[in-house]
């Protein structure tokens, strides 16, 4: 763990399955999961910034700092191996 | 069904956005019952959630029945469009 290269943070967790050699699908790459925002922040601390009333109807929170776009990774790998 | 105004749905996404809002502060007062500032916020926009509702009440009729709108002189509840009309 120590002398891992430090790396950027991020949200979108990723981990490797086993693939074992008997298996007869084909392995399926890099497994991706998204950890919501609110994890990293403990007990909500008040007075945080707010949207907007509109902005936050279509955000579907108040606070920014909980707002979690969500991009298909799977999408983007699919593009790239295209 | 005719066409409904423009004017219609700005004030519906208004008081959709505010309601939005008093849920969000509702959760948020929830555990944090000391906030004197979020309740004033809360009361802010529950008063300003009051006043829209009353004004769309008067230009496009009663959003709620049995007795939590008033009614018009013509009880015209069922001839308003319905959510799925508009």
């Amino acid at each position: 763990m120590a002398n891992q290269p430090k790396q950027v943070f991020t949200n979108m967790k990723t981990y490797q399955p086993y693939h074992s050699p008997f298996d007869p699908c084909r392995p399926i790459g890099v497994k991706f999961y998204s950890t919501p925002p609110n994890l990293y922040v403990g007990f909500q601390p008040p007075n945080l910034p707010q949207f907007s009333p509109k902005e936050a109807l279509q955000k579907g929170t108040l606070w920014p700092i909980f707002y979690d776009y969500y991009e298909n990774p799977y999408e983007a790998k699919r593009r790239e191996d295209k | 069904m005719k066409q409904l105004p423009e004017r219609y749905y700005q004030l519906m996404e208004e008081i959709q956005a505010v309601d939005f809002v008093l849920v969000e502060l509702t959760l948020y007062l929830d555990t944090h019952q000391t906030d004197q500032q979020a309740m004033q916020q809360f009361n802010q926009f529950a008063q300003y959630s009051k006043q829209i509702k009353q004004q769309f009440e008067a230009e496009f009729g009663p959003l709620l029945q049995y007795g939590n709108s008033y009614t018009d002189a013509n009880w015209s509840w069922g001839t308003s469009p319905w959510p799925w009309q508009v």
